[in-house]
């Protein structure tokens, strides 16, 4: 049985790693800020190398952070090309594809898409690949963000990994059972309902357990909690975290000043 | 208030990260099947059912924040609305009492489809210019070539894949409620809702 | 420690009641074990002594009872929850899941109380010495065996120092190995006098080990109470769909083929069993 939480969090003795889990939150959220907002068809890309990549080579993650960035954006930026560069209604041809033709306005519209979508993706994975999910939990829970949540959130990334380990299970027993797998699209659909049965009626009975279970543990009691995980933070982050919001509501006060069009 | 309290007790909070793993563990069991479809709601849609469109809604919405943060699919993350109206939906229709007849929860399902459509066209063509990477930008393709804008190609998109998975979907979470032992059932707030 | 005053409980849908008529005294530091079929009301005794009936299965209970002076009917879950502990048979489905280490998933129960961290790393430590899971201490609760799931599940309950444990056939799922380092440490609880432990078990040779007392459950009813030699060597055990342990049948079968010991009394343990047939 898996024993590894569903999360790509890389440990590492890095200054980025160290950081108070809301601080890297913060940063994490300037950048997406600026995926988000920055106008014009290139700031993005320069943002990706100006704060992301020193991000994530200060956090000593750079050789797996760069594939996955690539492996999550080549999808969407190849189809991205395809679809808006080679359909763009009426636009100006610059280069000939048999019948097809790569329009101006097209390749211009998917560099400008492709640039945001790698720096909201490279946002969320920095902050995946520095923060120890029970932290930031910790972190958010004393600002305000209810415990029950905290549970849910770190409950998810534990169990996660065993219902793909019993769903692949599941999937060799039908198999080996004679289930056809394979062949049509109505044999593979109906093959999916033994499937899914076992996985959602077997684990619906544990539910009560492992309620019972939290109970026992004085889940449900009102009060202040306490927590064994220490978190340190310092003056400095504090304030770094009031300018990286500040800088944030500028950002975004510039794209509103400039108009979302630009 | 009191009803709120109902409704996230324990036992709906633990079924919470249950009904994401089912929503992942069966997503990816669908993509290994190579089948048109996403399902990857049935989860949320369960939870909704039975414990009401509030605790719905924060299932599909942490579905698609933990998927995207686990680093999975990172992209999820931006489409967590999405995850939320469906959770909500299902709660709405549950309520209704449209999980107690087959070919109800299937028009549910439908109707939940296309306002799912409906959202998420707007978050793709922001977030990755109208496209999502997958078999289905094909009809993107054809509805921009056919001289469409960029909002209502992606909207066309969403209108092929997501009342039929939505459908299926509802349709499969009708299967298992009908399934459960009603001694089961009693746990959550709306039981009344479903038999 | 433990008051029952004529408990009748019935499960929610369910035509008769799971417990009849229930009147119980337990003092504190006794070491009281419940035997019974399944189906008898073990799991359904245990689980009211620790709140669940009725306040998480519904359905109906009449009469009082009450647990360290604490009316359990008018009481929460919550209020119940620092002073009767209850671990139960599935070492699996009592991990939280909300915590990624050994120490931290131990700590779970002090932190919802809100103890002072200062306290709880001792306390913690203690705990884990005590069902030997020290060197397992920064490992995932996912990673470990099931008998050392079952005592993290007992070293969680027990931090939080309630004032009666509540097990429910807590080695029903575990392989002998397991089932073996369960009992030990129950063994070591049971040599302190000073914790209340209320034990639901089928297996008689280790409640004849360590119970002070023992109770018998029968479709609901309480059948028979009194100390583990008395009970567990008495012939209407098999009335109650109980086998006796392997020491009495062996010397039942002895009697039976002509064999006269100097002490009459029929053993219940090995030690028993070797004075028996000495």
């Amino acid at each position: 049985m898996s024993s590894t939480p569903f999360s790509l969090y890389i440990p590492r003795d890095s200054g980025m790693h160290r950081l108070h889990p809301l601080t890297k939150l913060a940063l994490v959220g300037f950048a997406l800020i600026l995926g988000l907002f920055l106008p014009g068809d290139w700031l993005t890309y320069l943002a990706f190398v100006l704060v992301i990549l020193p991000l994530a080579a200060w956090a000593g993650i750079l050789p797996r952070f760069l594939p996955a960035v690539l492996k999550t954006a080549l999808p969407i930026v190849v189809s991205l090309f395809l679809v808006q560069g080679l359909f763009w209604p009426g636009g100006t041809p610059i280069f000939h594809l048999g019948p097809l033709s790569l329009k101006q306005e097209g390749v211009t519209f998917a560099i400008r898409s492709a640039g945001r979508f790698i720096m909201v993706i490279s946002s969320f994975l920095l902050l995946t690949f520095t923060t120890r999910p029970d932290g930031l939990m910790l972190a958010l829970s004393r600002h305000g963000v209810p415990n029950s949540i905290a549970y849910v959130m770190l409950a998810t990334l534990q169990i996660v990994p065993r219902f793909q380990a019993k769903a692949n299970t599941i999937l060799d027993a039908q198999r080996s059972r004679g289930l056809e797998t394979e062949g049509n699209l109505f044999i593979r659909l109906r093959a999916l309902f033994p499937l899914i049965q076992p996985l959602l009626l077997g684990s619906i009975v544990d539910i009560e357990e492992r309620a019972i279970a939290l109970e026992v543990r004085a889940f449900g009691r009102a009060g202040p909690k306490t927590s064994l995980l220490m978190l340190h933070d310092t003056p400095a982050q504090r304030v770094v975290r009031w300018l990286l919001l500040l800088a944030s509501l500028a950002i975004i006060g510039w794209r509103v000043y400039l108009g979302l069009a630009a | 208030m009191e009803r709120l309290k109902r409704d996230f007790s324990t036992i709906s909070l633990v079924m919470i990260p249950v009904a994401i793993a089912i929503n992942i563990a069966i997503g990816q069991l669908v993509y290994t099947l190579k089948l048109p479809l996403y399902l990857d709601s049935i989860g949320t849609i369960f939870v909704g059912a039975v414990a009401g469109p509030w605790v719905g809604a924060l299932t599909g919405l942490l579905s698609n924040l933990i998927w995207g943060l686990s680093g999975l699919n990172p992209a999820y993350t931006a489409y967590a609305p999405v995850g939320m109206i469906v959770g909500l939906l299902a709660g709405i229709f549950s309520q209704l009492g449209w999980f107690k007849v087959w070919w109800r929860a299937i028009i549910a399902g439908v109707i939940t489809g296309l306002v799912a459509a409906l959202i998420s066209a707007p978050i793709y063509t922001y977030v990755s210019g109208g496209v999502t990477g997958s078999g289905t930008d094909v009809i993107t393709a054809v509805f921009r070539n056919a001289g469409f804008g960029i909002l209502p190609s992606a909207f066309a998109q969403g209108v092929s894949s997501d009342p039929l998975d939505k459908a299926i979907s509802f349709f499969v979470v009708w299967l298992v409620v009908r399934g459960l032992p009603l001694r089961f059932l009693d746990r959550f707030s709306r039981a009344e809702d479903l038999r | 420690m433990i008051q029952l005053t004529n408990v009748t409980y019935s499960y929610p849908r369910a035509e008769t009641p799971a417990l009849h008529d229930l009147s119980l005294q337990i003092p504190a530091g006794q070491f009281c074990a419940v035997i019974g079929a399944n189906g008898a009301g073990k799991s359904t005794l245990c689980a009211t002594l620790a709140g669940f009936v009725p306040h998480f299965y519904r359905g109906k209970l009449s009469g009082t009872a009450k647990v360290a002076g604490i009316d359990i009917a008018g009481s929460s879950l919550a209020e119940l929850a620092g002073t009767v502990g209850l671990v139960f048979s599935n070492p699996f489905n009592q991990i939280t899941g909300a915590r990624f280490t050994v120490r931290e998933e131990v700590a779970f129960g002090l932190e919802n109380m809100g103890v002072p961290p200062a306290e709880m790393a001792p306390r913690i430590d203690e705990m884990l010495r005590f069902a030997r899971l020290s060197e397992q201490a920064d490992q995932s609760p996912y990673a470990l065996s099931g008998g050392q799931q079952q005592r993290l599940a007992i070293a969680s309950v027990l931090v939080m120092r309630p004032k009666v444990l509540v097990l429910d056939e807590p080695t029903s799922q575990l392989d002998p190995i397991g089932s073996r380092e369960v009992f030990s440490v129950l063994r070591d609880l049971a040599a302190t006098d000073e914790a209340t432990v209320f034990l639901a078990e089928q297996k008689l040779e280790w409640v004849a080990a360590f119970a002070d007392r023992v109770l018998v459950l029968h479709q609901g009813r309480l059948v028979a109470d009194g100390p583990p030699a008395e009970i567990l060597a008495s012939p209407t055990l098999s009335q109650y769909g109980l086998e006796p342990t392997r020491y009495t049948q062996a010397a039942r079968a002895a009697l039976g083929a002509g064999f006269r010991p100097q002490h009459p009394d029929l053993p219940v343990t090995l030690e028993q069993a070797v004075e028996f047939f000495r």
